[in-house]
């Protein structure tokens, strides 16, 4: 029927570009992506409620907008629902189809099980951006709306645009790193949110950290990308900022690491939903 | 290296404490094999082995020379229509043979030609493209089916496939088998309802407990099992002679005459008896309508081995 048969390479990006679309397809487009959707519209209500009830007295106050957004992105957006959307987007790749009683049928078609997480890996990281860049972007907007023609003008400014840029970088990379951590958890655990809120805490407690502790932790890495710092309390242990590239390799290289330990977890992988 | 078997050797595979298949060694040739068994005696078990979705705990499997932890290669050569009666969240019929056949890659055109094949071959043309969500129960097995065979592989491994069929849909899901088999593929079916398989398959693999109790063509198996002597019914104008006749005979344990049946004779050298028993219709001027084997049904033979009475011979 077809001309010849496929290279082995052209299989296997056809294989991993077919399950990532599938997967960006069940993940933005099911009843299960309700969740995640209501976490990444919560910033903007918030936002939007805001931007509504804010006195008039810190309107004229343009440049605060730089900070708040700052502290908005910091607290809220990265540690909480950037963290929790992609919790939720990469622990279901695997454990959603063994709970839905599925898997089967993905793992009885003719893909090599390494391929198979890199499929749904991507999968999962486009719908992850394609939800949290848009989301932090209407943010960023809406933090800066509220100051009238002035914090306009300030969002669209090159200082401006180009802080934007590099939070977007922020999102993107904590996409790529906790997106693999969690769906190795996804494979290893029964009930991934547990290691997840351990890991949230840990997360949390980064900045009270000595130095050595500080670099096993993902937000440690991704805030050097930050344009504007922020104050973590008194009681946070500064350490010496890290630079970009160094960040940037230190995040790519252990979300390598991780997804290659999910391949091979996915090696292992057998099916008995009756276990589950 | 390439062959025409599945062989298991040695395997057994152990769910923690919990025996699933114990020193399994086996030989499957091309044809139509019936897996028979209680319910959890193992036929899963072995079939998800065969299949890759299980891990051996020990031993080896070999299907027609691949390894099953090489999916990329096995899932070429292999269909399997599992037991779990579940679908993705929203598939349709045509887009769930398609998302499958697309992961072998295929091109698009080849794709939809195959997955409408297949569809139609399981009668389901005209459901194709509502959600599974929504079939019957026989639909559902029937797009398992499809989805098991769209790809035109050489193995068919189908756990309990005529489970939900309506008599029609049996009817015809069992020539598709048919069909499949003599077309030269290995179809091996498991049931645990002894008369289906015994109407089917060439050869059986009965388990029980997890092992192997027999393996091959139901009359080999039932010729192996000497301690229950073999049973033979003949149909003719005379019992009563043929009867009095074959009772001489050294080998012969019973003659039973049925009402409106005929005679059960029990013999323990079944080709001893068929020679003799010609031998005293000609002399008798005997007219006979049948002489035939009443207990080489897979059901009779299971009921030997393990002497449980399994199955209930009907579906």
């Amino acid at each position: 029927m077809t001309a010849g048969p496929p290279t082995e390479a052209r299989v296997w990006r056809s294989q991993i570009w077919t399950i990532a679309k599938s997967e960006v397809r069940r993940t933005l487009f099911s009843r299960r992506s309700f969740a995640v959707y209501l976490l990444v519209a919560m910033p903007l209500a918030l936002m939007l409620l805001r931007a509504i009830f804010m006195p008039d007295t810190l309107r004229v106050n343009a440049p605060d907008a730089t900070t708040e957004f700052a502290e908005v992105f910091h607290f809220f957006l990265l540690r909480f629902v950037v963290f929790f959307a992609n919790a939720m987007i990469f622990v279901r790749l695997f454990r959603g189809e063994i709970l839905e009683k599925s898997l089967h049928y993905t793992l009885l078609a003719p893909i090599r099980r390494d391929v198979l997480v890199l499929g749904k890996y991507l999968g999962g990281v486009l719908s992850a951006v394609l939800l949290l860049v848009p989301a932090t972007t209407l943010t960023y907007l809406l933090v800066y709306l509220p100051h009238g023609r002035a914090g306009l003008s300030l969002m669209s400014s090159a200082a401006g645009v180009s802080s934007l840029l590099a939070y977007l970088v922020i999102v993107v990379l904590a996409c790529f790193a906790y997106g693999a951590l969690f769906m190795l958890a996804g494979l290893y655990f029964k009930n991934p949110m547990v290691p997840a809120l351990i890991f949230l805490g840990w997360e949390t407690l980064t900045p009270f950290l000595p130095a050595l502790l500080k670099s096993l932790s993902f937000v440690h890495y991704l805030v050097s990308f930050a344009p504007v710092p922020v104050s973590l309390g008194a009681f946070a242990l500064l350490a010496r900022p890290v630079a970009w590239w160094v960040a940037l390799l230190a995040l790519l290289a252990s979300s390598a690491i991780l997804v290659f330990l999910a391949s091979r977890a996915a090696r292992r992988l057998e099916v008995t939903y009756s276990a589950e | 290296m390439r062959s025409d078997r599945i062989v298991f050797t040695d395997v057994s595979k152990f769910y923690g404490e919990v025996l699933g298949v114990n020193k399994v060694n086996l030989e499957v040739r091309p044809g139509l094999t019936g897996l028979v068994g209680p319910n959890g005696s193992g036929k899963s078990t072995l079939m998800h082995l065969m299949t890759g979705l299980l891990r051996p705990s020990r031993g080896k499997i070999s299907v027609l020379g691949i390894a099953p932890d090489r999916p990329e290669e096995l899932f070429r050569i292999i269909g399997y229509c599992t037991q779990y009666d579940s679908f993705p969240n929203g598939a349709t019929g045509i887009g769930f043979l398609r998302y499958a056949l697309s992961l072998h890659g295929y091109s698009k055109a080849e794709i939809d030609e195959r997955a409408w094949a297949a569809i139609e071959r399981v009668g389901l043309t005209d459901a194709a493209r509502r959600r599974i969500a929504g079939y019957s129960k026989g639909m559902r097995q029937r797009i398992k089916l499809a989805h098991a065979h769209c790809h035109d592989p050489q193995v068919l491994v189908l756990d309990e496939p005529l489970n939900g069929l309506d008599p029609m849909g049996r009817a015809e899901m069992i020539d598709l088998f048919t069909e499949l088999a003599r077309e030269g593929r290995h179809v091996i079916v498991s049931s645990h309802i002894l008369h289906e398989v015994d109407l089917i398959s060439d050869g059986v693999i009965m388990i029980h407990g997890g092992a192997i109790v027999a393996e091959g063509e139901i009359r080999e198996v039932r010729g192996e099992i000497t301690s229950h002597p073999i049973q033979v019914l003949i149909r003719c104008d005379k019992p009563h002679v043929v009867a009095s006749e074959v009772f001489r005979l050294e080998h012969v344990v019973e003659a039973r005459i049925l009402e409106d049946e005929g005679l059960l004779v029990r013999t323990r050298d079944a080709d001893a008896f068929f020679t003799e028993v010609n031998r005293i219709v000609l002399a008798a001027d005997v007219v006979v309508e049948t002489v035939a084997p009443a207990d080489e049904s897979v059901h009779a033979v299971y009921d030997y081995l393990i002497g449980e009475g399994v199955g209930g011979g009907s579906a």
